[in-house]
C-alpha cells in the first residue's frame, strides 16, 4: 500500500509526464533561474523558523535576563528622585469662605494670598523643577484643543486668522484677540514664591518651554493684543510689551496635556535643598478650579535619566521579566516531564481520528 | 463570469424600464410569435451582395462583436467607481469622508479622504490590470502540448479554492485528454496488441510489492515506454504479428487488408505535410480518426491525398510485395451522427469494384451483418468485452461489396433524398442509408484508449452504462460501494402527460425513501454509497416538491453520477447543490454545454483544451489540462486559503490594536472625540506603515511547501472544515488585538502620566503621548506578523523590518517640515522623545508585553494540540522526510486513506478487478454449466495470468534496473 499515489500528485517533473516536448515549444516556457522567476514561481530561498522547545526556552530566558536588569535600573532611578507634592486648593480657602468657594475665587477684592510650608524629606540636588498639577482639567477636550490659531501665534501676518478661536476670536470692534482662543484665555495664573529661612529662592522661568516652540511656533514679532479684555476673564493676563516667544508660561500652557490630570513646568530652583529644611511658599491662589471640582497641587521634584518619580516602568519590567523566567522554568519542566518529540506523526489528525472528521 | 450574466439580467430589466415596456400589458396576442415576425428583435432582413444597404438605419444591426473585457477607455472611470462604491464599506467611508469636510468630524479631511482614495485607487488599478491581462503562471501547470498555462480570470475567488467541498464535472473530454491512442484490434477473430496500459502496470506492480519503502512511481513505470524505439502520438500498439509488414505472412491477408482499408478510407480526415518526408500528420473531426489514420500509416496503408472525389492510398501490397499507390473514387459519404452511430463510405476501386466500408458502434454493426458475414462475430464480441473492460473505446469495422447495378439504383434514391429541401430530408436520408448499410461482412474491432486525465473525483456523465463504466474507470465508483440506481420509466403509452409525470414522481419518491432508509439503517458509518441517476429521473427529481428529498439522498452519497443530463439540468443541479449544502462548489468542464454549470458554481473552471473556448470564457479559472486541477486546488487553493485567512485575521487584529487605542483614549477626554494621533500618522498606518508586510503575507506565505501539499491531501481538509477562518479564530484574534491594545495603552499612559519623562524635567503633551503610543503600535503589529509568518524570504524581512524603520524615517521627515505643515509633529523625534531613554525602554516593554499572550498561546498549542501543518513543518524541520523515509511515506499514505483520490484509487480498483476476474474465470472453467464455453474461458484466464506475469516481470525490472 506504500506506493503510487504520489505519482499523479507529484507534479514535479512535467517533462517526464508529457511525452511530446519539442524544442520550439520548450522555448516558450520560462526557464531562467533568475530572481523574477524565483519570485513568480514562489521558490525564493526562505528560512522557515519553527518554535522548537529550545527556541521557546531561549526566548523566555532571554527576555527575563534582559528585562530584570532594566527594571532594576529604572526602579532605582525612580527611587532616587525626591518629590514634594502639596495640594493647596482646599487649604488656601479662608475658613469664612469654605462653603462659597466660587464667590471667593471670582471676587477681585478677596485676599488670595496663602502661605504653605513644606519640609524637604531628602536632600534635593539642583535643578529642582517646580510644577503645578491640575486634576479633572480636560485640556485634551477636542473643542478646547482646537480653540487656538497657530498662524496667529507664529507671525504678525496671521493676526486676523482667528476663525478656529470662536468664541474668543474678536474683542468686539477692537480687532482680533492675540493670542486668541480658549486655551490662551484659560491661562493658569497662580503664582508661587519660595523662601528658606527668609532667604528668597529664585525661580528661574527661562527655558521651561520647548526650544522648538519658542523659536518656530511663537513669533518674536507677535505681541498680546486685546487679551482678557472681554467681560469674562478666564485666567492670567499678559504683558503686551513682551513678544509671545518670550512669554514662556503661555508657551508651556499652550502645549495641551494628554490627560485630565497633568503637571506643567512652572520654573526651576537652581540651588540644592538640604534635608529637613522648611520651604515657605507664598501662593497667589487665583485660578478657579473650584467651579469644576479640580484639584491644584504644587510639586517640587528632582529628575533622573528616566524623568520624574515613576515606579511603573521599573515594576512592569520586573514583572514581565519575572513572568518570562517563570514560564521558562515551567516549559523546561513540561518538556522534561511530558516530552513531545518534534514531528511526532501520532499527532497528525488522521492518526488521532482515523475515521477522518 | 458570473457577474456578466447577472449584469445581463439586470440590463434586461433596465431595458424594460426605459423602453416603458413594463407599462404595457402582457402580450395578449393568441399567437405572439407569428405576429412578431418582421418586427425588430424577431427577424432580420439581409441583403445579399448589397452591403451598403446594411449601413443605413432600418437595417443597421448591432455587430456580432463580443467583448471579453469589462471596461474600455471611456467606461473605465465611471464604471469602476460605481463598482467600488457599490460596496457598503466603501460607501460608508465615502460618507465619512464627505462628513469630514464639515466641522462635525473630529478628523481633518485628509486623514479620511487619503486612505479612501488610496484604497479605491488600488482597487481600480487592480481591476484595470486584471482586465488588461489575467495571468497566473505556475510553471508546473504549463502544458507543453498546447503552450497554455493556467489563467486566473478573476482574482476575487482565490480563497474559495481552498474550501471546495463538492466538485461537479462534465465527463466527455473533461476527464479525458481528448488524445486517443490506438491500442488493440481484433481482426478476423484474432486479437492483436497485448500491451499494457498504465493502470495495468501499476496494478500488477502494486500486487507484488508490499507496503515497503521503495515506491516506484509513475515516472519509473513509464520507463518501458521510453525504451521503445518509437513513440508516435496516437499509436501505442505493439504486436510482432502485425508490425513491420509481417501481417502479409498471415493466412488471412484479405481480411486484414480490408480492415486496414476501412481504417484508412472511412473517415473525414485530411493529411497534412510534415517536416519528416515519409510520415504524414492528419487532421480529422474526431481524435479517434486521427489515431486510426496514424495506425494505418504505421501498418502500411498511408492515406496521402484527398480531393473532392478521390482518395489516394499508398498500400503495402502483399501479392506484389511492395508499396503501391492506389486511387479510390469516393462515391458517397454517409456521415456519422450520434443517432446513427456509424459512418460509411462508398468507394470504387481502380478495377471498378464498389465497396461500402463502414465503421461504427458494435451493436449497430452487428445488427447489419449479412448471414455469411458473421463468421468472426463470436470471437470478436469476446474480444470486444475484454477491451471494454480495460476501458477502451471500441469501434467495429465491416464492409460490403456492392454490385454496380444495385449501387446505381440506390444512388438515385440517395441523391433524391439529398436534394430534398424540408423537414423530411433527414428521414429520407436515413432510410436511404438504411437501404445500403446492410448485409455487411464483419472484419473486426479496433480499440482506442481515450487517455484518462489524472486525478478525477466527481463527474456527471451521459449514458447510464457508459457513465457507470467510466465511474469505475476513474474510481469514482468502487467495488465496495453500495450503488443506488434512481431511474424512472415513463410510460409513453399513457395519453395524459401530467398523469405520466405524477406516476413517475410517485415511483421516484418511493425509490428515494427506500434508499434513504437503507442509508440510515446502515451501521457502518463509513460505508460509501454511490448514486446513479438517469436523465428522466433527474428531471422529476429536480422538481420543487421532490428536490429536497432527492438532494438529501444525494449529499449522503459519496459520489453521484448523473446520466443524460442537459446543459440546463447541469446548471440546475449545480445551483441546487450549492444552495442545499451551503458548501463551496466547483464546476469544471470544457465544452459549451458546461457553460451554465460553470457560471452557476462558486468557482467555475474551464479546460482550455481542444474543444473551443466557450467554457474558458465563462470560467473563473482556466486550465489547459484536467490534471492541473489537483495542483490548482491542493497547492494554490490550500495556499490561498491559508494566506488569505491569515491575512484577514491579521488585518482585523492590526486595526483592532490601532483602533482600540484611540477608543481607550476617549475615556480620558470625556468622550469629546479628541484623536490621540496626528492625522498623518492615522493616514500612514494602513497605507504605508503596515501594508507591505500584509501583502508579503498574502502573496508569499507558505505553511508547507508545494510538494508536501501534494503528498498530504488531508491538509486540504483544513479548508473544507474552515479551521483557519472559524469563528473561534476570528474571536481569538479580536481578543488578542483587544488585549494587545489595552497593554499598549495602559503601559504608555502610566509610564508617561503627570511626571516628567526625560531628564530635563519636561512633561509629555498629547503629541508626545500619541507618538510614543503609535510607535508601540507599529512595533507590535509588525512583530506580530513576524510571529504569524512561517516562511521568511528576504522580501518578508525587508517589508517587516523596513516598515518599522520607515516609521522612524517618516517621523524624522515629518518633524523636519516647517511647523505650519507638521503642526504637533514638529521636531517631535529629534527634540523631545528621541533623546528620552524612557521612550526606548517603553517601546521595548510594550512590544514584549503585548506579544506575550499570543506567544504563550502559540507555544501551548504547538506543544499540546499541534495542527497537521505544524507537525509536518516539524518533520520537515528535523529532516525526518529524509532520515525516516518509511514513516514519511506511511503518513502520506495514511493521509490519503481518508481522501483516496485519483490514480492510487484507480489502481486499487484495477487490482480488485483482476483478482475478481481470475476468480470468476477459474470458477467458470470447473463449472461446465456456465453459459460461457470453457475453452474460451480457459484461454482468457491464461491471457490474464500472462498479463500478470508480464507486468510482474516489468515491475521486477523496475525494482532492479539492469546496470
Amino acid at each position: 500500500m506504500a506506493a503510487r499515489g504520489e505519482t499523479s500528485s507529484a507534479g514535479g517533473n512535467d517533462a517526464a509526464q508529457d511525452p511530446f516536448p519539442s524544442a520550439q515549444k520548450m522555448s516558450k516556457r520560462p526557464k531562467s533561474k533568475q530572481l523574477g522567476f524565483q519570485f513568480t514561481q514562489q521558490e525564493l530561498p526562505a528560512c522557515k523558523p519553527i518554535l522548537t522547545p529550545g527556541w521557546v526556552i531561549t526566548a523566555f530566558i532571554l527576555v527575563g535576563v534582559v528585562f530584570i536588569p532594566i527594571g532594576l535600573a529604572s526602579l532605582l532611578a525612580s527611587k532616587r528622585v525626591v518629590e514634594i507634592v502639596d495640594r493647596y486648593d482646599e487649604d488656601c480657602i479662608p475658613q469664612s469662605f469654605k462653603n462659597k468657594t466660587l464667590s471667593y475665587i471670582q471676587d477681585d477684592k478677596t485676599n488670595k494670598t496663602c502661605t504653605r510650608s513644606l519640609v524637604v524629606p531628602k536632600q534635593m540636588k539642583s535643578p529642582i523643577y517646580v510644577y503645578y498639577q491640575l486634576s479633572n482639567f480636560y485640556q485634551n477636550h477636542r473643542r478646547y484643543v482646537k480653540s487656538r490659531s497657530d498662524e496667529q501665534l507664529r507671525s504678525k501676518d496671521g493676526e486676523r486668522k482667528t476663525n478656529t478661536c470662536e468664541p474668543e476670536a474678536f474683542a468686539g470692534d477692537k480687532g482680533p484677540i492675540v493670542p486668541c482662543g480658549l486655551i490662551a484665555w484659560s491661562l493658569f495664573n497662580d503664582t508661587y514664591k519660595f523662601s528658606v529661612n527668609d532667604t528668597v529662592l529664585d525661580v528661574n522661568k527661562n527655558n521651561i518651554a520647548w526650544d522648538s516652540d519658542r523659536k518656530h511656533k511663537f513669533g518674536s514679532d507677535v505681541y498680546p493684543k486685546n487679551f482678557q479684555s472681554g467681560g469674562l476673564i478666564g485666567g492670567a493676563t499678559l504683558d503686551s510689551s513682551i513678544p509671545l516667544s518670550e512669554q514662556e508660561d503661555l508657551i508651556v500652557w499652550m502645549r495641551t496635556a494628554a490627560l485630565p490630570t497633568f503637571r506643567k513646568l512652572y520654573g526651576k530652583i537652581e540651588v540644592d535643598l538640604e534635608v529637613n529644611k522648611t520651604i515657605t511658599v507664598t501662593i497667589q491662589n487665583n485660578y478657579n478650579t473650584y467651579d469644576f471640582g479640580g484639584k491644584k497641587h504644587l510639586v517640587l521634584s528632582t529628575a533622573s535619566w528616566i524623568g520624574g518619580k515613576n515606579d511603573f516602568l521599573g515594576v512592569a519590567y520586573l514583572a514581565v521579566g519575572g513572568i518570562c523566567l517563570f514560564l521558562a522554568i515551567a516549559f523546561i519542566l513540561v518538556y522534561v516531564l511530558v516530552p513531545r518529540p518534534l514531528g511526532d506523526p501520532s499527532y497528525l489528525s488522521w492518526n488521532r481520528n482515523p475515521a477522518g472528521r | 463570469m458570473r457577474e456578466s450574466s447577472r449584469r445581463t439580467k439586470r440590463k434586461i430589466r433596465w431595458s424594460k424600464l426605459y423602453t416603458f415596456s413594463c407599462f404595457r400589458p402582457p402580450n395578449a396576442d393568441p399567437d405572439p410569435i407569428k405576429s412578431l415576425i418582421g418586427r425588430p428583435g424577431f427577424s432580420r432582413v439581409v441583403f445579399c451582395n448589397k452591403p451598403h444597404l446594411h449601413r443605413m438605419k432600418p437595417h443597421k444591426y448591432p455587430t456580432n462583436y463580443v467583448s471579453t473585457t469589462k471596461y474600455n477607455v471611456v467606461t473605465f472611470l465611471p464604471r469602476s467607481l460605481f463598482e467600488q462604491f457599490r460596496r457598503v464599506a466603501n460607501l460608508y467611508f465615502l460618507l465619512a469622508a464627505v462628513l469630514s469636510l464639515t466641522s462635525l468630524s473630529p478628523f481633518t479631511p485628509p486623514s479620511l479622504i487619503i486612505p479612501l482614495v488610496f484604497v479605491v485607487g488600488i482597487s481600480m488599478l487592480k481591476e484595470a490590470v486584471e482586465d488588461w491581462h489575467r495571468f497566473l503562471q505556475d510553471i508546473q501547470m504549463f502544458d507543453e502540448a498546447t503552450c497554455q498555462s493556467v489563467r486566473a480570470r478573476t482574482s476575487n475567488l482565490n480563497e474559495e479554492l481552498g474550501q471546495v467541498s463538492i466538485i461537479l464535472s462534465d465527463k466527455t473530454g473533461t476527464l479525458t485528454c481528448n488524445q486517443m491512442e490506438f491500442r488493440k484490434c481484433s481482426i478476423a477473430g484474432v486479437s492483436y496488441g497485448g500491451d499494457l496500459n498504465e493502470v495495468d502496470l501499476a496494478a500488477s506492480h502494486r500486487m507484488n510489492s508490499d507496503m515497503v519503502a521503495c515506491s516506484p512511481n509513475l515516472k519509473n513505470l513509464k520507463i518501458p515506454d521510453a525504451h521503445r524505439e518509437y513513440s508516435i502520438k496516437g499509436f501505442n500498439f505493439r504486436d510482432d504479428r502485425l508490425m513491420d509488414g509481417r501481417w502479409t505472412c498471415n493466412s488471412n491477408v484479405y481480411d486484414i487488408t480490408m480492415f486496414f482499408r476501412v481504417m484508412a478510407l472511412c473517415h473525414t480526415g485530411i493529411p497534412i505535410e510534415d517536416d519528416q518526408a515519409d510520415k504524414l500528420k492528419f487532421e480529422a473531426e474526431s481524435p479517434e480518426e486521427v489515431a486510426f489514420l496514424i495506425t494505418s500509416q504505421e501498418l502500411g496503408f498511408q492515406f496521402c491525398k484527398r480531393t473532392q472525389s478521390v482518395m489516394v492510398l499508398k498500400e503495402l501490397d502483399p501479392d506484389l510485395g511492395g508499396i503501391v499507390k492506389r486511387e479510390y473514387k469516393l462515391l458517397n459519404l454517409l456521415e456519422f451522427s450520434s443517432s446513427r452511430k456509424r459512418m460509411s463510405v462508398i468507394v470504387s476501386t481502380e478495377d471498378g469494384q464498389i465497396f461500402l466500408l463502414c465503421k461504427g458502434a458494435d451493436s449497430i454493426i452487428f445488427e447489419r451483418l449479412a448471414d455469411n458475414g458473421r463468421s468472426y462475430q463470436e470471437a470478436t464480441s469476446l474480444h470486444l468485452s475484454c477491451y471494454a473492460e480495460d476501458g477502451f473505446r471500441t469501434l467495429a469495422f465491416a464492409y460490403r461489396r456492392v454490385e454496380r447495378a444495385d449501387y446505381e439504383h440506390w444512388n438515385s434514391i440517395f441523391m433524391k433524398a439529398k436534394t430534398t429541401v424540408g423537414p423530411e430530408r433527414d428521414e429520407l436520408l436515413e432510410s436511404a442509408s438504411e437501404m445500403i448499410e446492410k448485409d455487411m461482412i464483419l472484419l473486426g474491432v479496433a480499440a482506442v484508449e481515450d487517455k484518462l486525465q489524472k486525478g478525477i473525483w466527481l463527474l456527471t456523465g451521459d449514458k447510464k452504462e457508459t457513465a457507470i463504466n467510466i465511474g469505475f474507470a476513474c474510481s469514482l465508483l468502487r467495488q465496495d460501494m453500495r450503488q443506488f440506481h434512481l431511474s424512472s420509466v415513463m410510460d409513453s403509452g399513457c395519453s395524459n402527460q401530467s398523469e405520466v409525470i405524477l406516476v413517475a414522481k410517485k415511483a421516484l419518491v418511493s425509490q428515494i425513501k427506500s434508499f434513504s432508509q437503507e442509508i440510515n439503517e446502515e451501521h457502518n458509518k463509513h460505508m460509501p454509497f454511490a448514486l446513479v441517476v438517469d436523465g428522466q429521473a433527474l428531471e422529476i427529481g429536480l422538481r420543487s416538491d421532490v428536490k429536497d428529498q432527492f438532494l438529501q439522498l444525494a449529499v449522503e452519497c459519496a459520489s453521484v453520477i448523473c446520466c443524460r443530463v442537459s446543459p440546463k439540468q447541469k446548471a440546475l443541479i449545480t445551483r441546487l447543490v450549492k444552495e442545499f449544502t451551503g458548501k463551496t462548489t466547483l464546476a469544471i468542464g470544457d465544452g459549451a454545454n458546461d457553460v451554465g454549470m460553470i457560471q452557476e458554481a462558486d468557482i467555475g473552471v474551464g479546460i482550455s483544451g481542444l474543444e473551443g473556448m466557450q467554457a474558458v470564457m465563462a470560467s473563473d479559472f482556466s486550465l489547459p489540462q484536467f490534471r492541473f486541477l489537483e495542483r490548482l486546488l491542493m497547492v494554490h487553493g490550500h495556499w490561498c486559503y491559508n494566506r488569505i485567512s491569515k491575512m484577514i485575521l491579521y488585518f482585523i487584529y492590526k486595526n483592532i490594536v490601532f483602533g482600540l487605542t484611540l477608543f481607550f483614549y476617549e475615556f480620558y477626554t470625556s468622550f469629546s472625540g479628541q484623536v490621540l494621533y496626528d492625522d498623518w500618522y492615522m493616514t500612514a498606518f494602513n497605507v504605508l506603515l503596515t501594508s507591505l508586510p500584509v501583502i508579503s503575507l498574502g502573496v508569499l506565505e507558505q505553511d508547507v511547501p508545494s510538494d508536501v501539499c501534494h503528498q498530504f491531501p488531508a491538509l486540504y481538509k483544513q479548508g473544507q472544515r474552515g479551521i483557519c477562518f472559524s469563528w473561534k479564530r476570528i474571536i481569538g484574534w479580536i481578543l488578542n488585538g483587544a488585549v494587545a491594545s489595552l497593554i499598549i495603552f495602559l503601559s504608555t499612559i502610566h509610564a508617561l502620566s503627570t511626571v516628567a519623562f526625560l531628564g530635563k524635567g519636561k512633561v509629555a503633551d498629547i503629541a508626545h503621548l500619541g507618538t510614543i503610543t503609535y510607535t508601540c503600535v507599529i512595533w507590535t503589529v509588525n512583530c506580530q506578523i513576524a510571529l504569524i509568518i512561517s516562511h521568511f524570504t528576504w522580501i518578508q524581512h525587508l517589508f517587516i523590518w523596513g516598515s518599522i524603520l520607515l516609521w522612524y524615517i517618516f517621523l524624522l521627515a515629518y518633524g523636519a517640515l516647517p511647523p505650519s505643515y507638521s503642526h504637533t509633529g514638529f521636531q517631535v523625534l529629534t527634540e523631545a522623545i528621541g533623546g528620552a531613554p524612557s521612550f526606548w525602554i517603553i517601546t521595548l516593554l510594550v512590544v514584549v508585553a503585548s506579544l506575550l499572550p499570543y506567544f504563550i498561546y502559540m507555544v501551548l498549542q504547538r506543544t499540546f494540540y499541534p495542527l497537521d501543518d505544524h507537525v509536518i513543518q516539524e518533520m520537515k524541520h528535523c529532516k525526518k522526510d529524509i532520515f525516516d523515509k518509511p514513516m514519511w511515506l506511511r503518513e502520506q499514505q495514511n493521509s490519503k486513506r481518508t481522501t483516496q483520490v485519483g490514480f492510487s484509487a484507480r489502481v486499487d480498483v484495477k487490482i480488485h478487478h483482476l483478482k475478481e476476474a481470475i476468480q470468476q474465470r477459474r470458477e467458470s472453467i470447473y463449472n461446465p454449466t456456465q453459459r460461457c464455453p470453457s475453452p474460451v474461458a480457459f484461454w482468457s484466464l491464461l491471457s490474464l495470468l500472462g498479463k500478470l506475469v508480464q507486468t510482474q516481470g516489468t515491475a521486477h525490472e523496475l525494482d532492479h534496473p539492469p546496470t
